[in-house]
């Protein structure tokens, strides 16, 4: 099963990516808690500009994964090498992962006490070491791009939860991230507002974006994905271009999964 | 992995290295915490080292020795008034601190439930009382109301309520609200008490018998309301269980001497022991139990494709497992004294049993006396017949129990009110009434919320009886304070206060735990 | 008892619903009358009541109560012996604080609106509350008209707020002009009702001596300047709020706030007599070769792109510094060094730009100034003369420890927390033994550990007062507790913002100041406030170990004077009043600030 060449170069409508360098390498990556395997052996190469979509039932260990390229979970076999670099305990390595890779949450998770642009400028200050005033603007500017540039003074609780989820979003790329990580970033919303979170994300995507995205939206799978990856218990199943997943999906696990979905 | 992954030759691949020391977050965390434990070890060592010489300059030395020897201590009430060494008297202090900490604790809690209550009713009179009760209670410090009522008491009159000419006069017999049986004065309350006598023993073995039976009795009638429906009243046929057990037992308890010979048969069993056996026996435990500990750990850590996945934690308790067997075996081959001492109190346990169970037939369980004055004119002490209850004991246990009941109260009531009103609702839904609903649906709720921080205030209870101190009531702390003033020997004292209290609150925090777990059971 | 459970006593889930404008009647009918249990309930409560507070007012105004005790030792219950010549400095350090309240009060807005109907409401409830009592109480024929017109009066303010309140719904006055008036009118009667003049005549054989007229000259003037430095200090903060940024001035006031109780303290306790060359020659070189060479330092560390090496030479300044240790050396020294160390440690969570280097570097500057003065004035003699060792006492000895300890604990409380929430076994193993072991003992019996022990374990020839040994263990005990309520905060503080710290790219001490402890600290305020609350309570142990706290005067020390003798329960109830009004008040006012600003939710 793992032995699914998922290091394929993959192609997708209007890009190629097959002479884009790797960005983010997993190899055989396994992960327990406890006595369950959370992870088995996950294999596979994300090209830089890529938007890969990972798709699964809940508990198939999607998010672990995803969490263990931005070092929020630790993996105990296999490598992962983001960047050229790969993750071990070395300190200055951890820290310049983190920098280099933004991650959106499913809760938003946006600092509660800390106003709309504290919580945008505040790693860029005490992380990337920016002079206040630069960190200020950039702020700004990011806001305007998510759309909400006159929500800087309030505060999370007061906002929306798709305007939070923008403001997350923000904050992320606040780290000018080479990657994005999100992680069911519409799961948490109501209806009406995942279309201007989903929109943020297309244009995100459209700039040039490496991102990895664990979804249930489908429909941003097709429109976006440059490949899809599909998981069940820990395991890649399938791997390939949209089209090829929603058309023709060649493991009956990926069709069982889309007749429930569909 | 069988495909090797090609590498275009943009691909900036780091070539996997060993970490530098200095860099290895794991090292890093390792290293803080070693070093913060070596500053923390050598200040210790140093204030020790310190306190050692002050004590050699001093010519104080360190030890025990003053259980043994003879002090003079008069204690103001307790089991033995007058001990004749100085571990004697600190266990008659301990058991007056458990005394007065027990009494407190159930009176507290039912006066708490009250206060809860009645904040809670819907007369507004009763509101305000239960809240003047907690403000005022709540916001004056203990010391100083145990310190009021002890004043407040010593305006009693010097006798008796009943008969002001006596006042002055000797204490006359036929005194007191009830005649002969019991006295109030400004010294205490002396009433008749009921003890344990010699049959008591075999007869707690039939209890004992009883509450198992109780127990399946109880288990079988869960199961008929579980299979008929009907209501079985599982409690009430429980308690009648134990209840017929405890009253035929009264006649039949002597059937139960032959545990005694048992007894006697342990204790020269352990008599035969020598110390070495001892002392490998022990050892062997230890070590086995750590291998066991850590054999279930590793075991536990396994996943089910056999790969073993252990944490930081894991290595730490594995380690500190293995370190404790060995400082155990350490201990127990270093002092011999310990394994001969572990023998004899065993021995000494097993003899006391056999004496306890080997007594006549005719022996009743208990014995009920009246006062019985043992120094006429003074104050009623009636020594070990009679049960007293001094000024110091009063103004501790009122200290105490009002304090804590406002305390008890607010948390019961925060218990209530935190059950959702959802709740309410829902049991006058299906159509019990406000006692049914009280009972059943948000008392068990609110007990659950509300039992941790009761916990807590059974802890804190116990602990502020030590301010039994200021009036005088002879508690673990005031006897350990007039040893040391005696001897000189401060730090063995307060080894022994520190080691009575934390015993006292594991169990407390055990028993409040198992309840807690239990409850967290049902609620799954 | 019976009766309770049955009908009235089951509780009314949730509280008893507000209805304000119920008609007195229907009110009455509902809450006291509704059914014969109910009734049967507040006739017994009220019997219980009246009959009590009859038994407290005989007692309280009983013909043969010594209050006079309490009137004549007012000083002693203040401060103890504190020298009458150096009163001075007493007034002086209170104004200032006084000064440091009113400014806050300006600038953080303090203070609530009441509407005239609550006025009107509780000058109805403590005007018949009033009337009921001196009806009860046992007192002479004019007492009871004078106390009955006072009631009276209170009544007649219930009305006049009333017909306020119904002319205008909106009508409200501000909580502060309240407490000024009041205060104002307090002080007011300082100098037109005949209290009377009560003290000691005579060092040999005192004498009681009660003289008519006003309180003493010395009494009513420093109250009065004292409400006019307050109300000054108000007004000043409105004009310096309108002026000034309001961030900066709020920072710069908390820093007055938190420095102002140490040199206070200095002034009331001793005015420390420098001898100029020691200081001239070794203390100013001393902290200004640290201050300039630290400041260096740290600004070199906190340069981001240092890395690793930047730690490395933390650990080695720290590692001298606990060296410092084995050699002959100044303890000034060996603490700079060490608090240089801890500072450099720190210093890659705090660097950046150019100027939030440079602030780190002044930090540490204004923190080895006053440490450095500290530690000076501690090692120079005082000039406050005082009567031996036990020169303060009373409500002054109270407050002090209750304030230090609570100054020494939060921190220590918070690195406790933070080592037991921490996933690093060996911090985790320590901290949990020292707060369980702390918490698992009676306070009594560490402050006898503190007050007998603590100078077997120092080195020879230091010598600490009885005071600062047993604040030192009032301090560890009261950590332990502090621990335990910031580690619930702690653990309130979700999972999901520690990732989105860490994926952010924050080290875990970044993570911890900036998102988790702000977090954590907000939401453990309230058990804090009644720690804090129950902290100033617990001072009333220092009676046992023999201290002159509040209690002792109280209890042991006026009781005993000979003109006095026997008025113990007095003396106690007047204590029991004075700590309940205290604890009380901070309890009511906390309340209320919480219930504002929702502190203790998310």
């Amino acid at each position: 099963m793992n032995e699914t060449d998922n290091t394929i170069t993959t192609t997708r409508s209007g890009r190629d990516l097959s002479d884009a360098p790797d960005i983010i390498v997993c190899k055989g990556v396994s992960k327990w808690y406890g006595d369950f395997q959370a992870l088995e052996k996950i294999s596979a190469t994300i090209k830089e500009q890529e938007v890969v979509v990972v798709l699964g039932p809940s508990g198939s260990g999607k998010s672990t994964w995803i969490r263990c390229i931005n070092r929020l979970e630790h993996h105990q076999e296999g490598d992962i090498i983001v960047d050229g670099v790969e993750l071990t305990n070395d300190m200055r390595n951890i820290e310049k992962i983190r920098s280099e890779v933004g991650m959106v949450f499913q809760q938003f998770n946006l600092f509660p006490h800390l106003s709309v642009r504290d919580n945008v400028t505040l790693a860029p200050i005490w992380v990337r070491k920016k002079p206040k005033a630069e960190a200020i603007e950039q702020a700004n500017e990011l806001l305007e791009l998510v759309g909400i540039p006159e929500q800087a003074d309030k505060f999370p609780g007061q906002l929306s939860g798709g305007q939070q989820q923008r403001v997350a979003i923000a904050r992320a790329l606040a780290m000018e991230p080479r990657i994005m990580l999100f992680d069911e970033p519409t799961s948490a919303l109501d209806p009406e507002m995942i279309k201007e979170v989903l929109d943020v994300m297309k244009d995100l995507a459209r700039s040039g974006m490496t991102m990895m995205v664990v979804t249930h939206e489908m429909g941003f799978a097709k429109e976006v994905a440059d490949r899809i990856i599909f998981m069940e218990e820990g395991q890649i199943v399938e791997v390939g271009t949209p089209e090829h997943f929603f058309t023709n999906p060649t493991e009956d696990r990926t069709k069982l999964f889309l007749s429930q979905i569909l | 992995m069988t495909a090797p992954v090609e590498q275009p030759p943009s691909t900036r691949l780091a070539v996997a290295q060993r970490v530098p020391l200095w860099r290895d977050v794991v090292v890093l965390k390792w290293f803080t915490q070693v070093s913060l434990l070596a500053v923390v070890l050598a200040a210790l060592w140093l204030f020790v080292g310190q306190a050692g010489n002050n004590l050699r300059a001093k010519d104080i030395t360190i030890g025990f020795d003053f259980i043994d020897r003879p002090v003079d201590i008069q204690l103001s009430e307790g089991i033995d008034t007058l001990p004749n060494s100085g571990g004697r008297a600190l266990w008659v202090g301990m058991v007056n601190t458990l005394r007065v900490a027990s009494v407190g604790i159930v009176f507290s809690t039912i006066l708490g439930i009250f206060v809860a209550l009645s904040r809670l009713s819907n007369n507004w009179m009763l509101r305000k009382v239960g809240a003047m009760w907690v403000e005022s209670l709540r916001n004056v410090p203990l010391l100083v109301q145990i310190i009021f009522y002890s004043s407040i008491l010593a305006t009693l009159p010097r006798t008796s309520f009943l008969d002001p000419t006596a006042a002055a006069g000797p204490l006359n017999q036929n005194q007191g609200p009830i005649h002969n049986w019991l006295h109030i004065s400004n010294k205490g309350v002396s009433l008749p008490r009921v003890f344990i006598a010699d049959g008591f023993y075999q007869w707690a073995i039939v209890i004992l018998l009883g509450a198992i039976a109780a127990h399946f009795v109880r288990k079988k009638r869960l199961k008929q309301h579980d299979d008929t429906g009907r209501e079985t009243s599982p409690i009430l046929w429980a308690a009648g269980t134990l209840a017929i057990f405890g009253f035929v037992g009264l006649f039949i308890h002597p059937v139960f001497s032959f545990v005694g010979p048992i007894m006697g048969g342990i204790a020269s069993l352990i008599d035969s022991l020598t110390i070495p056996m001892t002392q490998a026996v022990i050892s062997i435990v230890a070590v086995l139990l750590a291998l066991r500990w850590i054999r279930k750990f590793r075991t536990d850590r396994r996943s089910g494709s056999g790969h073993l996945n252990l944490s930081d934690d894991d290595w730490f308790r594995m380690i500190f497992a293995g370190l404790a067997s060995a400082l155990v075996i350490v201990v127990i081959y270093k002092w011999t004294g310990l394994s001969s001492w572990l023998l004899n109190s065993g021995q000494d346990l097993f003899r006391l049993a056999e004496t306890k169970f080997n007594v006549d037939g005719a022996a009743r369980p208990f014995d009920a006396m009246r006062p019985d004055v043992l120094k006429p004119g003074n104050f009623a002490n009636y020594g070990k017949n009679g049960l007293t209850m001094t000024r110091g004991f009063a103004a501790v246990f009122f200290g105490v129990t009002f304090y804590h009941s406002a305390h008890i109260g607010e948390i019961v009531r925060g218990g209530i009110l935190s059950v959702p009103k959802g709740q309410v609702e829902a049991a006058s839904a299906v159509g019990l009434n406000r006692a049914q609903s009280l009972r059943r649906v948000i008392l068990p709720q609110a007990f659950r919320i509300s039992l941790p921080p009761l916990g807590n205030q059974y802890l804190s209870l116990t602990k502020n009886t030590s301010l039994a101190i200021a009036v005088g009531y002879s508690d673990i702390v005031q006897v350990g304070q007039t040893i040391y003033n005696q001897t000189g020997k401060a730090l063995p004292v307060m080894s022994v206060w520190m080691l009575f209290y934390l015993a006292c609150s594991l169990t407390i925090s055990v028993v409040v735990n198992f309840f807690n777990m239990r409850l967290k059971l049902v609620e799954r | 008892m019976t009766e309770i459970q049955s009908s009235a006593g089951v509780p009314v889930i949730a509280a008893p619903p507000q209805e304000p404008h119920l008609p007195p009647k229907e009110w009455l009918k509902k809450n006291l009358f509704s059914n014969v249990g109910n009734t049967l309930i507040t006739i017994m409560t009220s019997v219980v009541i009246l009959s009590l507070a009859n038994g407290l007012l005989g007692f309280a105004f009983g013909s043969e109560r010594q209050w006079n005790a309490v009137a004549v030792n007012s000083r002693l219950y203040m401060s103890f012996a504190y020298p009458e010549a150096q009163y001075n400095r007493i007034w002086f350090s209170f104004a200032t604080l006084l000064v440091l309240a009113g400014l806050s009060m300006a600038i953080w807005r303090g203070g609530t609106r009441m509407p005239f109907a609550r006025l009107a409401k509780s000058a109805y409830s403590f005007g018949v509350g009033l009337a009921i009592m001196v009806w009860l109480a046992p007192l002479s024929t004019s007492g009871t008209v004078k106390w009955e017109i006072a009631a009276g009066g209170l009544l007649l303010a219930g009305f006049i707020f009333n017909r306020i309140a119904a002319q205008d719904e909106e009508r409200s006055l501000s909580s502060l002009t309240l407490l000024v008036g009041t205060l104002a009118s307090i002080i007011a009667t300082l100098w037109f009702i005949p209290y009377g003049r009560h003290s000691f005549i005579g060092d040999r054989i005192p004498q009681v001596v009660s003289e008519p007229g006003t309180v003493a000259f010395s009494t009513k003037l420093p109250w009065t300047i004292m409400l006019f430095v307050l109300v000054g200090a108000y007004y000043l903060g409105i004009v310096l709020r309108d002026r000034l940024p309001e961030r900066r001035t709020r920072s710069v006031l908390m820093g007055f706030w938190l420095i102002s109780p140490i040199f206070l303290i200095y002034l009331v306790l001793r005015d420390p007599a420098f001898t100029m060359n020691h200081v001239l020659y070794t203390d100013i070189p001393l902290v200004l070769g640290f201050l300039v060479v630290g400041s260096l330092i740290l600004y070199a560390l906190t340069k981001p792109s240092l890395g690793e090496i930047g730690r490395i030479i933390a650990m080695l300044i720290l590692l001298a510094g606990f060296g410092s240790f084995l050699t002959p050396m100044r303890m000034i020294i060996r603490i700079f060094l060490i608090a240089l160390g801890l500072f450099s440690l720190a210093a890659p969570t705090f660097s950046g730009d150019k100027s939030t280097r440079r602030r780190y570097s002044s930090i540490w500057s204004g923190f080895i100034v006053i440490a450095g003065w500290l530690i000076t004035a501690v090692n120079t003699p005082s000039t406050v003369e005082v009567p031996g060792d036990l020169f303060f006492g009373g409500a002054t000895l109270t407050l002090i420890v209750a304030f230090f300890t609570v100054i020494l604990s939060y921190p220590l409380g918070v690195l406790l927390a933070l080592a037991r929430t921490s996933n690093m076994p060996i911090f985790r193993l320590l901290a949990t033994t020292f707060i369980e072991f702390v918490r698992g003992v009676p306070l009594i019996t560490i402050l006898i550990f503190f007050s007998v022990m603590l100078p077997l374990f120092l080195p020879e020839g230091m010598r600490l007062p009885e005071v600062t040994s047993v604040t030192i263990g009032y301090a560890l005990f009261s950590a332990a507790y502090v621990a335990e309520n910031i580690r619930g905060g702690l653990q309130s503080v979700t999972r999901g913002q520690h990732e989105a710290a860490e994926a952010v790219g924050m080290s875990t001490s970044q993570k911890t100041v900036f998102i988790i402890l702000p977090q954590a600290l907000r939401m453990s305020i309230p058990p804090m406030v009644g720690h804090t609350i129950g902290t100033l309570k617990e001072t009333s142990l220092l009676y046992i170990i023999g201290l002159f706290d509040l209690l002792y005067v109280g209890r042991s020390v006026i009781p005993n004077q000979t003109a006095f003798i026997g008025s113990t329960r007095e003396n106690l109830l007047f204590v029991s009043v004075l700590y309940w009004v205290i604890s009380y008040s901070m309890s009511k006012a906390s309340q209320r600030i919480e219930k504002r600003v929702g502190l203790g939710e998310r």
